[in-house]
């Protein structure tokens, strides 16, 4: 005779990641002394430097690329010619809105991960892009001429809502917040293709590339609408991850600690949901940048809490390198970025699950 | 007695009172459907009244009449033919995996027989509706295995898993099918039009290399109900009445992959069928899949051959294509449905 098993015992809450080990302190005169976390600066520095080698090869490959001993010249100097087109034109906004709408990808999906305590919070899975295609096709569909960034903006704004009152608990069960995103997700798919195939079919290419998520042909508005956005967000951001660090340890123990965790989830879902919708404007709604990116800053330096910076950079250099793929891959010409990122990022999410599920927390 | 003990051996047995409801509610379907057919070859942009249609039937009607009503029967036999196959196979999916959220579209199938499609008339020259069976067909097995393979790893499982593993499917599929399309763009041009699930500008060959497999999966789907039923106790329980529940999740599985690949071959990828009719039906009739499976051969098409016509009439003289109307009831109804949960997924 089997034993039968226990009833449901309340499950305890998983241990709580201890602090930082802040590895040093570094101080200023006698007074001020701020903690830092070594192996972050030291990947964050190892960051950079790939994120300026894909900058500088995006720049110079290819047959319309600048040599490279022309570089720092045409950087620094008064570009000419051929020269001046592809670093005001052609590849230099493209690079300068990929760096700043992957940073946004990058920090929306810290935020938004670190308020529901779930690696699969992202903006991708909650259906947040799928709302802003949908957005953006609407827009081209029933009032041509008009930007349909702003659609997207609408689009995603709009299914950010729904899925929070589909879940009818706000974002806190991630069983349901899924469901729900994958929900949003199909209704919104259906609505777009409905678009593609309404349209043109010249335009249907044009916004079929732009729906997955695209950095060609952008130009400097596009990069200071994303950058002006990061300016103000990204403080912003980084004056409630304190906050956030705290209340990712419970509710209860926030409150204790003096901090309303309600407050915080909100500023940080509005926030994240600026950035996400900011980037999906400016570049597409492109797949899974802000799934991944802040689970590999995690992985690299691993710290309770939103890693804002380290997501950031991890966002950049990721949709750079996609984006430099995209555009040197002898697969087909110029296919939009979103589709790399998409077939990539979707395999990482199945390994993802994978392991989730391997150990038993999803 | 011998004939209680016969029937619990093929699983739980429905009282009968049981037979009765399933009776009314299949004479019930019947009538619908009747209705729903009798709509679809009605309604377009141009209405004809009954009277017309039956004066179709009976072959007295002028020429333009005839030619305008008879266009619309290849479209609502393969409403019909789609309908079966997307609520069998959801009835299958939910079934087989104990989960409410099981369906071919969410879970990546139909996603799958796509690529396939798109696939042939990429790189092999494929042309035709009528090939479109042969090229679906592996690209719903490969995709029903992946789910099954990746959904199933690991030690716990949960309604939510499964849903998941077609997410991180169709994401990547749709990669796929997204490079192919936009790179050829005569592709990209046909394609536009099926990957929305449309009944509209078919003929009857697609109908006919369809319908074989849609035959087949069906029978398995009837043989395999009772094995069903034992398998809702348990998996030990189903072994000690003599079923074998790896070989009814095999069987159960496939033919609804089967079932999916013909659904899309014929009217493209159609989600939110194969999920809510099986909710319907358990709702009308209860839990025996005997009833279930012979009741969604009723209501899938019902539902299909609606939103068809509503999709017709809605913004006439244009349409909407019923992958759009299936997804505009069906979301919302999903979303809803989650929305009154009161348990943890």
């Amino acid at each position: 005779m089997k034993t039968r098993s226990a009833p449901d015992l309340p499950v305890p809450p998983a241990p709580v990641t201890p602090p930082p080990r802040a590895a040093g302190l570094l101080r200023l005169g006698r007074t001020v002394a701020v903690p830092v976390d070594t192996r972050a600066v030291l990947v964050s520095v190892a960051l950079l430097v790939l994120l300026a080698v894909a900058a500088v090869a995006t720049l110079t490959l290819g047959r319309l690329g600048i040599p490279l001993r022309d570089l720092p010249s045409a950087l620094f100097g008064e570009p000419r010619g051929m020269d001046k087109l592809i670093l005001d034109r052609l590849r230099g906004p493209r690079l300068v809105t990929g760096i700043g709408a992957g940073a946004a990808f990058g920090v929306a999906g810290a935020l938004f991960q670190s308020v529901t305590r779930n690696p699969l919070g992202s903006p991708d899975v909650i259906g947040l892009s799928g709302g802003a295609g949908a957005g953006a096709a609407t827009v081209a569909l029933l009032a041509p001429g008009f930007p349909v960034s702003v659609g997207a903006l609408v689009g995603a704004v709009v299914a950010m809502a729904v899925v929070y009152l589909a879940t009818g608990t706000g974002f806190g069960d991630p069983g349901r917040l899924v469901v729900a995103g994958i929900g949003v997700s199909a209704l919104t798919a259906a609505l777009t293709q409905y678009v593609v195939y309404a349209v043109e079919r010249d335009q249907a290419t044009v916004l079929s590339s732009y729906l997955n998520g695209s950095l060609a042909t952008r130009d400097w508005t596009d990069a200071s609408t994303i950058w002006g956005l990061l300016l103000v967000a990204v403080p912003l951001t980084l004056l409630i991850s304190r906050s956030l660090t705290i209340s990712e340890m419970g509710d209860e123990l926030t409150t204790a600690l003096g901090t309303d965790p309600r407050r915080t989830r909100t500023a940080a879902v509005v926030l994240s949901t600026a950035l996400a919708a900011g980037a999906v404007t400016v570049a597409g709604p492109i797949a899974f940048i802000s799934l991944t990116a802040p689970q590999i800053a995690r992985r690299l330096a691993p710290a309770p809490g939103p890693r804002i910076a380290l997501s950031a950079l991890t966002g950049a250099t990721l949709l750079v390198l996609a984006d430099l793929a995209a555009q040197h891959l002898p697969l087909t010409d110029d296919l939009p970025v979103g589709i790399y990122t998409m077939a990539l990022g979707g395999v990482y999410l199945g390994y993802l699950l994978v392991r989730e599920w391997k150990k038993g927390t999803l | 007695m011998t004939t209680t003990v016969r029937a619990s051996a093929r699983g739980a047995a429905p009282p009968r009172a049981g037979a009765l409801r399933l009776t009314l509610a299949l004479v019930g379907a019947a009538l619908l459907l009747l209705c729903a057919a009798a709509a679809s070859v009605m309604f377009g942009s141009m209405s004809t009244s009954p009277g017309e249609v039956l004066s179709v039937l009976s072959g007295d009607a002028e020429p333009y009449l005839t030619t305008v009503v008879e266009s619309r029967y290849p479209r609502t036999l393969l409403g019909v033919l789609a309908g079966v196959c997307l609520a069998v196979s959801g009835t299958l999916m939910q079934g087989v995996t104990r989960n409410p959220l099981a369906d071919p579209g969410l879970l990546g199938v139909n996603t799958g027989a796509a690529a396939g499609v798109v696939t042939a008339s990429a790189f092999l020259g494929a042309s035709g509706s009528a090939s479109a069976m042969w090229w679906a067909l592996p690209g719903a097995l490969l995709a029903g295995v992946l789910v099954h393979v990746i959904g199933f790893s690991g030690a716990s499982s949960s309604a939510v898993r499964l849903v998941l593993a077609g997410a991180v499917l169709t994401a990547v599929l749709t990669a796929y099918i997204q490079a192919v399309t936009l790179s050829r763009p005569k592709i990209f041009d046909n394609y536009r039009y099926w990957v929305v699930g449309a009944l509209g500008g078919r003929d009857f060959d697609v109908l006919w290399s369809v319908l074989p497999f849609a035959v087949a999966g069906l029978l398995v789907a009837l043989l395999i109900a009772p094995a069903l039923n034992a398998l809702a106790l348990g998996d030990e329980s189903a072994t000690s009445l003599g079923a074998n529940p790896a070989v009814t999740r095999a069987l159960g599985w496939g033919s609804a992959t089967v079932l999916a690949a013909a659904a899309t071959a014929a009217a493209g990828p159609i989600a939110f069928v194969g999920l809510a009719v099986p909710h319907v039906v358990r709702g009308l009739i209860g839990t025996d899949h005997r009833g279930q499976i012979a009741l969604s051969v009723l209501v899938g098409p019902v539902l299909l051959l609606t939103a068809d016509v509503i999709g017709r009439v809605l913004l006439r003289p244009q349409e909407l294509m019923v992958g759009v109307v299936t997804a505009f009831v069906g979301a919302p109804a999903l979303l809803f449905t989650l929305r009154r949960m009161k348990h943890s997924l």
